[in-house]
């Protein structure tokens, strides 16, 4: 593939500029939905699959991120001696906490996980936990930020973006790169920065938070639901029309182009347009979940129990990943738990346990689970010691995340934390490395997945990051 | 309980105590000790620790019992124990079962009982006190004084201006922006054309596009002499109310405004308004902007000439009491504590640009602001009551009241109502009271014997809800009339208290508490040491400083500001952040220029923008070139002005002003004002009384209906419903900004997030927005009105396209967007089988004459207002 941004760059803008000299977008969307890998289609349209730099595990991402710092010694890092430590002193700051939780070992994986999660613990067979976590940031923003884009100091494209400049979308009329409801002012985690815009995910629901805590996504009753997307219909003109009308536009914004030479954000406006007309038909389509059985339903814990909200949004993420959306993020939170962990973290637990279960359940019979990662992950861990008598401090020196599927090794546990969890001691794996690792699965080597800006070649993780290729199946 | 009579704050500034901290006393008696050993711990830790111990359990209502401390402090209620005093002593009272039933389920024997009764007379001696750690900080005073070295904590030092040779300078800033450039080697971009350059600054400074008889009158002045019609229209401009909209809203940005609560439990702040004109006329009268600083930190302690003067002082001070509230914190100190850091949060990062919130839990990690620093700080804080409103419900327990304004200030709708009508509300308040008191009983009855009580399970907590939210509505309403049923004014504001220190707190933690810390500023900004006399709270001292030249960052962070409204970025790229963790400014010999001319122009905001648009930087064309590009990428050294994307604001102003709808008047208050205290759900704010708030220019018409004006004279508690989208043709600056609830057209464009400082807004690129420009609803009203006025204006269709461009984009078009444009109309078939239904729907401006012409032109409308040109700013 061409890496070269210097070599797509001018393509790109010649093949935009041209659009006011009659080549038109319709010929240019209906070349969209081609899916050719050829460099000279790749380089007209930015979207177009292309081939991994080696073949791939995973074709796509199912990105679960526990906004708030999950913590790992209740949910998925067993320390007893925590509990033998209870009471006492630590190392660290403060009084040691044992879980107030028990863990149960499961018979087939034999990974022990909290009894907080007993239907994600009743799979483990498909985890791989990665307990060796580490990051740099000790506070929320900055270390959600290096989650996200590696970096936390300067603006950088996050990993969504980076997937899909490497591999392009499956399908030309969902935007590539989906995040379901992130928190309100944290454009950064899903942008594009310097890569060019179209690689920017597209929110659902945490933009227009109408609905609440981002359950706007949720909200999906049918096609002919108004409160679903908004402003996805047109309420006067037909598609034909439409068509006749955003030519019109893009014709405009072409002669801009032109003008201005070098316009990053006139290049994404064109884009965007570009699909926003086509989104028009496939949102609603894919957003309208009549079809699905109430088997199904059950199977993502959706009624009126509390994991309603994260189970739809869990079953909008199978229907998109099944239509060829290349990565999907789904925002949960949030588990900030300094104080009234006893009461909060259950609630949390509960929430997620059912959706994510019947996520990779239902992955699983349609056999997509082999080639879809599924990460589940905060942006840092808790304490040993407790806060507040019933609660735990943030803790970016040792935590857990777990991916599933896309060709990680089921039912393993890789890396550890000491004995009370506090700190990465064994397999450690920092945010560069679990980025590596990710871009891997997806068939991409992450010192080859670079963009040249500004004279300098970018990557992901920067000059660091090394492929943990135990947990590779 | 205890707040049901509200006491409303007088005009003549009470003084209302904060729950001060009561050490327990360390001189026991053996006796008392033996006696506290013996009676009164064991049945504690036996009956009370699992629900009210922070050590063993949870601190249900807030309340912790294991230690003196928390004892005495009590939880939502009130103090638990006041030593010597029975009747006060909620304790005594939950243990007798009188209004309270503790142990739930279970009365202690009355040989207990008696202990306690003792006890608590003899004055409730108690040994748990906890130890009084003292906390060392890792910094010193060499760290401090070493951290002074840091450019941004020292004050801005005079500079020389660079003088070259070029004749490209025509300002000092010229000089100082073309010596960068040149040592880059680098050069400033030619001229922008007239016609850019006035949309340039019309956007800039009013956030409207020019009209196209702005632009012919300026081209024509131009021709003339292109200085003196840049001044003429520079200072036409920052003479328009419509510069404080523009400007004031940057502001508001970082004072994170907004009138609602957020977080689960989302209440209305329906007097927020207030300060949002405040801060719109503060730009437009110029005030200095240290005086501006000053009245927003302590304005109720500023000596005034007027009353007037002392009202808009209180209004000001709102910026400390409108940030988000986490109204159902079950702790009440832990609620005090996250409101004090909030407040100090947003003071340092908007005012000084330094996060001195990050030291709550430990020394900061990169600045050199101990932790002691932060807790000197709390102290002045601690002492002043803030008066942020809302009204109680069962999970509201930490509802204020507001503060009287010292005048007057009532709309045209907020009418007096009768004495009768008051008697009436007072009556119906009682009714409401003694209902709750039975369905209490009830709920008692059903969680104590679930067999024997009425009704459905669960039935009596629902009505307990119910009935507690119409009450605080209730007492919401009679409280906003005096005595004689006159409508009161008020106003969100604090005020001050008794002076008190703040404990430092270990890890932030609210029960680890360690030594008192000396009410105080930030040592590191103060190159002498500042001591706070033992009667002010220093908040006055505090605010005085702020807004002067005695510490080196407020005169820069303004300057800089403004420079990233004006270019599109700081000279410092991280205009909340001048500390270690911040980026270094590019410019720096300019900042201090700027900086020092601001302070020695007495604080003049307009001055400083007039000086940098003036400049020949400010005129530079915003052309792209590769090797400046490859040189300069971030185009730190301003080769080139930096292209903008307009703001949500100036979109949906623009799209007004060019149909021609824009209505320019502010509004009286906000459509938030006219619904009063209510609850924010899912677009629409539900209360169960208006407070009788002026109407908008353009009342709801969706929800009339319902609505039933602020005074109907109907007393029961029908809800009544505002929708917040409610269509509106004034500036967007007075569109409701409730949190988690921001109109669309705000929202689709990155509107700042407002619970947040934001120094400089996103801009993000998204399908939704080009979804927006394709169907929304306001959109394409809009293009039916600018095709309208079009048609009336010219019947030549040619005339009818060329004044569709120079309305949209304030220059004429080129040949190729004519010819594109006369393409489009001439074979656009807008009538169709399908649309003709939608169109009805939508097109009000087209129902009856239904012309082919007319319908064509609004799509060309839509878009041209839809293209790229329409939201980027060259």
């Amino acid at each position: 593939m061409n890496t070269n941004g210097y070599r797509v760059i001018p393509n790109r803008r010649q093949m935009l500029q041209t659009i006011s000299s009659g080549f038109g977008f319709l010929a240019f969307s209906s070349l969209a939905t081609l899916a050719a890998a050829d460099d000279q289609e790749s380089s007209r349209n930015p979207l177009a699959p292309k081939a991994p730099h080696f073949p791939a595990k995973a074709k796509r991402v199912i990105f679960l991120c526990m906004r708030g710092g999950p913590s790992h010694l209740d949910t998925f890092d067993y320390k007893p001696e925590l509990a033998k430590h209870d009471g006492k002193s630590g190392k660290f700051r403060g009084t040691v906490m044992k879980s107030p939780w028990e863990f149960q070992q499961n018979k087939k994986s034999g990974l022990w996980i909290s009894e907080l999660l007993p239907k994600i613990g009743a799979m483990s067979e498909e985890l791989c936990l990665l307990r060796g976590m580490h990051t740099d940031q000790p506070v929320h923003p900055r270390a959600m930020t290096q989650l996200h884009t590696g970096n936390a100091q300067f603006v950088r494209p996050s990993l969504g973006a980076w997937t899909l400049y490497g591999l392009g979308s499956e399908n030309a009329s969902m935007p590539g790169f989906i995040s379901i409801s992130p928190a309100p002012g944290t454009a950064q985690n899903y942008g594009s920065a310097f890569l060019p815009a179209v690689y920017q995910g597209t929110t659902l629901g945490g933009s227009s938070r109408r609905a609440g805590a981002g359950q706007a996504a949720a909200r999906f009753r049918g096609p002919q639901s108004d409160g679903q997307v908004p402003d996805i219909r047109n309420p006067r003109y037909d598609s034909k029309q439409q068509r006749q009308q955003l030519d019109f536009i893009q014709r405009l914004n072409g002669e801009k182009l032109k003008r201005d030479v070098d316009q990053p954000g006139v290049e994404g406006v064109i884009e965007s347009y570009e699909l926003a007309f086509r989104m028009q038909t496939a949102m609603p389509e894919l957003m309208d979940v009549s079809n699905e059985s109430q088997k199904t339903l059950d199977l993502y814990g959706i009624g009126n129990g509390p994991a309603d909200s994260f189970g739809k949004q869990c079953l909008l993420a199978r229907r998109f990943a099944e239509s060829g959306v290349r990565f999907i993020e789904i925002e949960h939170g949030n588990w900030d738990t300094h104080n009234n962990m006893s009461n909060q973290l259950p609630n949390l637990c509960e929430q997620i346990d059912q959706p994510i279960a019947g996520l990779l359940t239902d992955l699983q019979r349609r056999d997509m689970l082999k080639d879809t990662l599924v990460v589940w992950a905060g942006e840092f861990g808790r304490t040993p010691f407790g806060q507040n008598g019933d609660g735990r401090d943030h803790n970016n020196k040792g935590f857990t995340t777990w991916m599933a599927g896309g060709g990680v090794k089921g039912g393993f546990s890789y890396g550890a934390t000491d004995e009370l969890g506090g700190e990465a001691v064994e397999g450690k794996c920092h945010i560069h490395d679990w980025h590596a690792t990710m871009l891997h699965l997806l068939g991409l080597d992450h010192t080859q997945l670079t963009y040249r800006y500004a004279g300098r070649d970018f990557r992901l993780t920067d000059v660091a990051g090394n492929v943990l290729t135990d947990i590779v199946a | 309980m205890k707040r049901f009579q509200q006491c409303w704050m007088s005009w003549l500034g009470f003084v209302v105590l904060s729950g001060q901290v009561v050490l327990a006393d360390d001189k026991l008696t053996p006796d008392q000790l033996t006696f506290f050993e013996s009676k009164i711990r064991p049945v504690l830790s036996r009956e009370c620790y699992s629900c009210h111990s922070a050590q063993v359990g949870q601190i249900k209502g807030g309340l912790w019992l294991d230690t003196a401390d928390g004892s005495r402090t009590g939880g939502d209620s009130g103090p638990a124990i006041v030593p010597g005093n029975l009747d006060e002593s909620l304790l005594w009272n939950a243990i007798n079962h009188i209004d309270y039933s503790m142990p739930p389920r279970k009365k202690l024997s009355d040989e207990v009982l008696a202990d306690f009764r003792t006890w608590i007379e003899m004055g409730a001696p108690d040994p748990r006190s906890q130890s009084e750690a003292s906390v060392q900080s890792t910094i010193s005073a060499a760290d401090i004084e070493q951290g002074r070295e840091f450019w941004s904590f020292q004050k801005p030092h005079a500079q020389t201006v660079p003088v070259s040779d070029s004749t490209w300078p025509m300002t000092d800033i010229d000089q100082f922006v073309l010596e960068k450039l040149a040592s880059h080697d680098l050069r400033p971009a030619p001229d922008a054309e007239p016609a850019i350059l006035l949309r340039r600054l019309c956007f800039d400074l009013v956030g409207l596009p020019p009209t196209p008889e702005q632009l012919k009158r300026f081209e024509t002045d131009w021709q003339l002499d292109s200085q003196a019609a840049l001044e003429k229209v520079v200072d036409e401009l920052l003479a328009q109310p419509q510069f404080g909209e523009r400007w004031g809203r940057h502001w508001l940005d970082v004072a994170r405004f907004a009138e609602s609560t957020g977080k689960e439990l989302n209440l209305t702040f329906p007097h927020a308004w207030r300060y949002r004109d405040y801060v719109i006329d503060a730009f437009n009268s110029d005030k200095p902007y240290s005086q501006f600083l000053q009245e927003q930190i302590a304005g109720d302690l500023l000596p005034v000439k007027s009353d007037q003067q002392w009202a808009s002082n209180l209004v000001a001070t709102g910026f400390l009491a409108l940030g988000p509230k986490t109204l159902t914190e079950k702790n009440p100190r832990q609620f005090e504590l996250d409101l004090i850091d909030e407040q100090i949060d947003v003071t340092t990062r908007v005012m000084l640009g330094v996060s001195v919130a990050c030291a709550r839990c430990h020394d900061h990690k990169f600045d050199p602001i101990p932790q002691t620093d932060y807790y000197a700080l709390a102290g002045i804080f601690r002492s002043m009551s803030t008066h942020f409103g809302t009204f109680e419900t069962q999970q509201n327990r930490r509802a204020t009241n507001l503060v009287v304004s010292p005048v007057a200030d009532l709309g045209p709708l907020d009418k007096p109502i009768s004495k009768q009508q008051l008697d009436d509300l007072r009556a119906d308040l009682e009714t409401k009271r003694a209902e709750l008191r039975t369905a209490y009983q009830e709920r008692r009855m059903q969680q104590t014997n679930p067999a024997n009580a009425k009704g459905k399970p669960g039935a009596g907590i629902a009505q307990v809800g119910l009935l507690s939210t119409a009450i605080g509505m209730l007492e919401a309403k009679i409280n906003s009339y005096d005595e004689n049923g006159k409508p009161l004014t008020y106003c969100m504001a604090v005020q001050a208290t008794a002076p008190v220190n703040a404990r430092l707190l270990e890890r932030g933690e609210f029960n680890q508490p360690a030594q008192e810390v000396e009410r105080g500023f930030p040592q590191v900004l103060c190159e002498q040491p500042i001591s706070i006399s033992k009667k002010s709270t220093g908040r006055l001292e505090f605010a005085r400083w702020v807004g002067s030249a005695e510490n080196p960052l407020t005169a820069r962070m303004m300057a800089n500001r403004v420079w990233l409204h004006l270019f599109g970025n700081g000279i410092v790229r991280t205009p909340e952040d001048f500390g270690t963790t911040g980026t270094a400014p590019s410019h720096p010999e300019l900042l201090d220029h700027l900086a020092i001319e601001l302070m020695e122009n007495n604080w003049s905001i307009k001055g400083l923008i007039r000086s940098l648009v003036l400049s020949r930087t400010y005129r530079t064309s915003s052309r792209f070139d590769q090797a400046s590009f490859e040189k300069d990428p971030e185009n730190n050294f301003l080769w080139r002005i930096e292209p903008k994307r307009l703001e949500a604001e100036v979109l949906r102003d623009s799209m007004l002003a060019i149909s021609g709808k824009l209505d320019t008047d502010r509004p009286r208050g906000s459509l938030v004002a006219q619904a009063g205290q209510a609850i924010v759900r899912d677009g629409i704010l539900v209360s169960a009384v208006a407070t009788g708030e002026a109407k908008m220019n353009e009342p709801p018409r969706r929800f009339r209906a319902q609505n039933g004006g602020p005074m109907s004279g109907d007393n029961s508690l029908r809800p009544t419903i505002q929708s917040l989208d409610e269509p509106t043709n004034y500036r967007s600056v007075y569109l409701p900004i409730v949190r988690d609830n921001v109109p669309r057209s705000l929202d689709v464009f990155d509107f700042a997030e407002s619970t947040m400082v934001i120094g400089q807004r996103e801009t993000s690129n998204t399908p939704d927005q080009g979804l927006y420009f394709l169907n929304n609803k306001f959109v394409i009203e809009q293009a039916d009105v600018m095709a309208k006025r079009l048609l009336d204006q010219s019947t030549n269709v040619n005339e009818q396209l060329e004044q569709a461009f120079v309305l949209a984009y304030g220059r004429p078009a080129t040949s190729s967007e004519l010819r594109a444009a006369n393409s489009f109309y001439r074979s656009f078939r807008p009538t169709s089988s399908t649309s003709s239904t939608g169109a009805a729907k939508s097109g009000n401006a087209l129902r009856g004459g239904r012309d082919q012409g007319l319908e064509k032109l609004s799509a060309v409308c839509q878009a041209i207002m839809a293209s790229a040109e329409f939201r980027f700013l060259n």
